[in-house]
């Protein structure tokens, strides 16, 4: 069947019959690679990624498909180790033929999986945080669905002015992500004509920081922001608080590090008044409801636990649009051109594949909103994201606020 | 000045917490014969059956209790099936094989309890100050249960029989043998020790610090500089060496910064073996 239906296709359009060709290729699935941390520690989020991502080719699929292709998911497992990640996107590119990669989560595991979706010449979405990953892609080929460090850094800086603190010291885990976080923090702050009172970077894996904490505390800030895991920072609060000192002093600390586990592990005396903050799905829009349900549905687990997901939903959508823009050329690198053209400011708002093949239909231009963010990407492919403010209070997390970041 | 008793404090109870690690990998190399890889998760071992104990009991001695109970199980389970076999051969395939203990370990605990880190529910107090010097309760109580606990094991190595014996077979195993001395009964006692030192270690860094399937790997090194500072083989040697390089790493942090601290244990290492290159206590073989 395979067979005739690429014969068909290599002659009917000598023919001229190019109307009948498409219907003939209509036939053949569209493969799509989920590259996805199944396994590892990204394991949490993975099995909801790759499920997201079926979500949404089911949705495609279910309205006609994209031009008529229906969209086929080959998924493999990146075990959340560069190694394997590596070994599995061979696969998909060499053995699956797939036209985009979607769904690869950390830094180290994007930047080891890029050179080979790169020299395929093939699309990469991801949800990988260092700013390195959508750097040096002079084919606009990298698309991050998440906020990137930097963002977090400036958001971090908004919130420290918004409360009014006026002595911010920082401590960073010595990695990408940590680090350039708060740098990202001390630039932003300092630019606006702040001071800092203590920098400190800290090895991982230790079982004290006192030194550390020492340190920071002998310069007497009134806020410390943290670029920290969960171990790390249960250690750090643990330590400040038995140690007695500054018992008023505040904390800012990102939404990965500050949350149910945090307090958990440390009670809610210690955590009382920490600040945590956190990238969240669009919760307000259809898309993001239409995917929170089929995600409970699919996995039993509630959307707000995996905004990794939502992104990962996201990608499918988008590309699958991005197919629909333009049927008279199905080449990946087309369709990866056409991305930024369904997300186009001025077109018209859509929540879901249906909808945007119905207003491409009528001829409009269309405006993607995801259900991880309104999904606007910027010159690097990098997306805006949406920010929330909590406050840890008597050992819960409370909302205090939502803030955009800036493109 | 204050700073610096505080550092040193605190390089203190992070040294011990070492040195017991060490204690138990120089008591096997000492009697056994081979540097011993999975000291490491076997005490990781200890700060999940901790845990386990904690689901029962938030008395910190029966959470040490059961901290250092189901790994001194484990160790002999392994010496049992595994090291026992292999003592005839060279020294190399129990390495090998400890290394894969590590994994089989580190891989249960995980596929049991996950990545997450965890904590004992054990109540969090504020310091007091004694002088200078800023002693927190949980430090207090390491303090005290690691120096009872190697106040035990000098104990038994250098006042009973049955230490008698051990350090007989570490001195000269033919002479042991051609004594009467059972080497059987010996490697026993001597792996329910390491097992306990393991897990106590183990136990002691969930209090201090969180609980992973990682924590014993990350202590595995430093003790094996601890141990080798000291001399491998001997004991006291093991717990100086924990001590030193802990206390050198934070008391350097004034002067070098905290990324780099991990280099100054390893300094004061490389300046010893330099120097004394059989280590600070050389045990009995090398010196003969």
């Amino acid at each position: 069947m395979n067979h005739i239906t690429k014969l068909l296709c290599k002659r009917l359009p000598a023919l001229g019959a190019t109307l009948i060709a498409g219907a003939a290729m209509a036939a053949t699935p569209y493969p799509v690679g989920a590259l996805n941390p199944v396994s590892g520690a990204g394991s949490t989020f993975g099995s909801g990624m790759l499920k997201s991502i079926e979500i949404a080719a089911h949705a495609i699929n279910e309205a006609g498909g994209a031009c008529g292709r229906t969209i086929k998911i080959v998924s493999a497992d990146t075990q959340t180790s560069p190694d394997a990640a590596v070994v599995a996107a061979k696969k998909l590119v060499d053995v699956d033929k797939v036209n985009a990669v979607l769904g690869t989560w950390s830094s180290g595991v994007s930047l080891a999986v890029l050179p080979i979706t790169k020299a395929a010449g093939i699309t990469e979405m991801n949800t990988s945080g260092a700013p390195a990953v959508t750097q040096n892609d002079p084919q606009d080929l990298v698309w991050r669905f998440q906020a990137t460090d930097k963002l977090f850094g400036e958001v971090f800086a908004k919130i420290a002015h918004q409360h009014g603190f006026k002595r911010p010291a920082t401590m960073a885990y010595n990695n990408a992500s940590g680090v350039s976080l708060v740098k990202v923090f001390a630039r932003t702050w300092k630019a606006s004509g702040g001071k800092l009172a203590s920098e400190v970077i800290y090895n991982p894996h230790q079982s004290s920081y006192q030194s550390e904490l020492q340190q920071v505390l002998s310069h007497h800030p009134d806020v410390v922001v943290m670029g920290s895991y969960v171990p790390d920072t249960t250690i750090i609060l643990r330590e400040w608080y038995q140690s007695g000192e500054d018992p008023n002093l505040k904390w800012i600390i990102p939404g990965w590090a500050a949350n149910d586990s945090l307090i958990k592990a440390l009670g809610s005396q210690v955590t009382q008044g920490v600040i945590s903050v956190d990238s969240i799905s669009n919760i307000h829009a259809a898309s993001y409801r239409y995917w929170a349900k089929a995600y409970k549905r699919e996995t039993g687990h509630d959307a707000n636990t995996n905004a990794y997901a939502a992104m990962a939903y996201d990608m499918m959508t988008v590309w699958g649009l991005a197919m629909q823009a333009d049927c008279s050329d199905l080449s990946h690198k087309a369709i990866n051109g056409r991305i930024r053209k369904i997300d186009s400011s001025s077109g018209v708002k859509v929540y879901s594949f249906a909808q945007g093949k119905k207003a491409l239909a009528a001829g409009k231009t269309i405006n993607y909103q995801g259900a991880s963010s309104d999904l606007s990407f910027d010159a690097q492919g990098n997306t805006t994201a949406i920010f929330k403010e909590s406050v840890i209070d008597h050992g819960k997390l409370k909302g205090v606020k939502l803030i955009t970041s800036v493109k | 000045m204050s700073d610096f008793v505080n550092l040193a404090f605190n390089g203190l109870i992070v040294g011990l917490l070492v040195s017991l690690l060490a204690m138990a990998i120089t008591l096997v190399f000492g009697i056994a014969r081979f540097p011993n890889a999975s000291a490491g998760d076997v005490a990781t071992v200890g700060a999940y059956s901790g845990l386990a104990g904690s689901a029962i009991t938030h008395k910190l001695y029966l959470i040490v209790a059961f901290g250092v109970a189901v790994p001194a199980a484990v160790s002999v389970f392994f010496y049992f099936i595994l090291f026992r076999a292999l003592s005839r051969k060279a020294a190399v395939s129990s390495l090998i094989a400890s290394i894969g203990v590590a994994f089989v370990l580190r891989a249960t605990l995980t596929g049991i309890f996950g990545y997450d880190t965890r904590s004992y529910p054990l109540p969090i107090a504020r310091a007091t100050l004694i002088g200078p010097l800023r002693v927190m309760p949980s430090d207090l109580s390491i303090l005290f249960i690691a120096l009872a606990a190697l106040a035990v094991v000098f104990a038994t190595l250098y006042l009973t029989p049955i230490g008698k014996r051990m350090r007989a077979v570490a001195d000269n195993p033919d002479l042991a043998k051609a004594s009467g001395i059972r080497a059987n009964r010996v490697l026993v006692v001597m792996w329910v020790m390491a097992g306990l030192l393991a897990g106590l270690a183990g136990t002691l860094l969930g209090v201090k610090a969180v609980i992973s399937s990682q924590m014993g790997w990350d202590l595995l090194i430093p003790a094996f500089a601890a141990a080798i500072l000291g001399g491998l083989g001997n004991p006291l040697g093991a717990v100086v060496g924990g001590v030193l390089i802990g206390v050198a790493q934070e008391v350097s942090t004034p002067f070098v910064g905290f990324t780099y601290k991990f280099a100054i244990g390893f300094l004061v290492l490389l300046i010893t073996l330099l120097i004394r290159p059989q280590g600070l206590f050389a045990s009995n073989i090398q010196v003969r």
